[in-house]
């Protein structure tokens, strides 16, 4: 249980810090140029900070089924990266990725 | 008018990436016992699904304020990229149409408005096409998550649902590898990730996300020089 507290703290926090960021560079536009090279170097972010969050939640997640001891989340995700690669779905990947984990838990 | 509209019909296709992931959203916020207006609450003022996801999470396991909203931050990053897109094409508008472009600001919204700006002339008919595409998205996004709420609540575990965050999130990574540097930047933090796991505070994190943009800083650093 999230006490309210506790979550409204967080919640409003995030939000103006998120708001901060979302506003940065388009208010000093006009103001202050942003480089070519410093784009590139913002471009690199996602690619950063995504897999970060995707990997040590599904590589240390102990699951049950034993003959790939329990890393079945981790085969589903490398499957699901390839459909993705291809569908470029989100409704692909997700849908996939969780009817498969549902199958290889049933065996 | 007609920007707008055509700007709500570009983003139409997307909504098929943007409804799984808010019924994700709506199902962990049910599943960590929020209540209905925390939920709403937080898409409306947060507005960004994969921090969101990501301090829902760590508020469940009591995770002190500011490592969750440092992660949170740190996700959120990449808004910064968006916002140096945008600022050009908003650089003569009000105060008021700033502070709410910059609101609009999506993984989704991005795409859409990369894929759309060579048809689109001038900035003025951008910015409009830009808010249709925004109203779609805030549209679809707050439905897909009330309905995820709902639905969440009668979801089975045996579905692993919460399994959708970290897929749905593999779906927001993928499209913005575009070369070879940008994936060997997603392995080289996967692998950082996982090494830096043990770290307190999820320090790892903030680690990982530094040492990745250098690390892509530095695979193109040559390109720079001639």
């Amino acid at each position: 249980m999230i006490q309210a507290d506790y979550f409204w703290k967080t919640i409003i926090l995030l939000s103006i810090g998120t708001i901060a960021i979302r506003f940065s560079i388009i208010a000093v536009s006009g103001k202050i140029t942003i480089s070519e090279r410093l784009k590139e170097i913002f471009s690199f972010i996602p690619a950063a900070v995504i897999p970060a969050i995707i990997a040590p939640m599904v590589f240390f997640h102990e699951g049950s089924v034993e003959v790939i001891l329990g890393k079945e989340r981790l085969i589903v995700l490398i499957i699901a990266t390839i459909i993705c690669y291809r569908s470029k779905s989100m409704l692909a990947t997700v849908s996939s990725g969780l009817i498969l984990l549902y199958f290889i838990k049933l065996f | 008018m007609k920007y707008f509209i055509e700007g709500l019909k570009g983003m139409l296709p997307i909504t098929t990436g943007i409804i799984p992931f808010g019924l994700v959203m709506g199902t962990v916020c049910s599943e960590a016992q929020l209540t209905l207006l925390q939920s709403v609450a937080m898409n409306l003022f947060v507005f960004a699904g994969a921090s969101q996801l990501a301090s829902v999470d760590l508020m469940g396991s009591q995770t002190e304020v500011i490592v969750v909203v440092a992660t949170g931050l740190i996700i959120n990053l990449r808004f910064m990229l968006y916002s140096a897109a945008l600022s050009p094409l908003v650089g003569n508008s009000s105060f008021l149409t700033k502070l709410a472009s910059a609101y609009c600001l999506t993984d989704q919204n991005y795409a859409v408005m990369s894929a759309h700006q060579g048809k689109l002339t001038e900035s003025g008919e951008i910015i409009k096409f830009y808010f249709g595409a925004s109203v779609c998205m805030i549209v679809t996004w707050h439905m897909s998550v009330i309905a995820g709420y709902i639905f969440g609540n009668f979801a089975p575990t045996s579905w692993s649902l919460e399994y959708a965050v970290p897929l749905s999130f593999v779906a927001l990574v993928i499209p913005s590898l575009k070369s070879k540097v940008f994936i060997y930047v997603a392995i080289f933090t996967s692998v950082f990730s996982i090494i830096f796991k043990t770290l307190p505070y999820n320090l790892g994190l903030i680690l990982t996300a530094i040492l990745g943009i250098s690390f892509g800083a530095f695979l193109t650093r040559n390109k720079v020089r001639k």
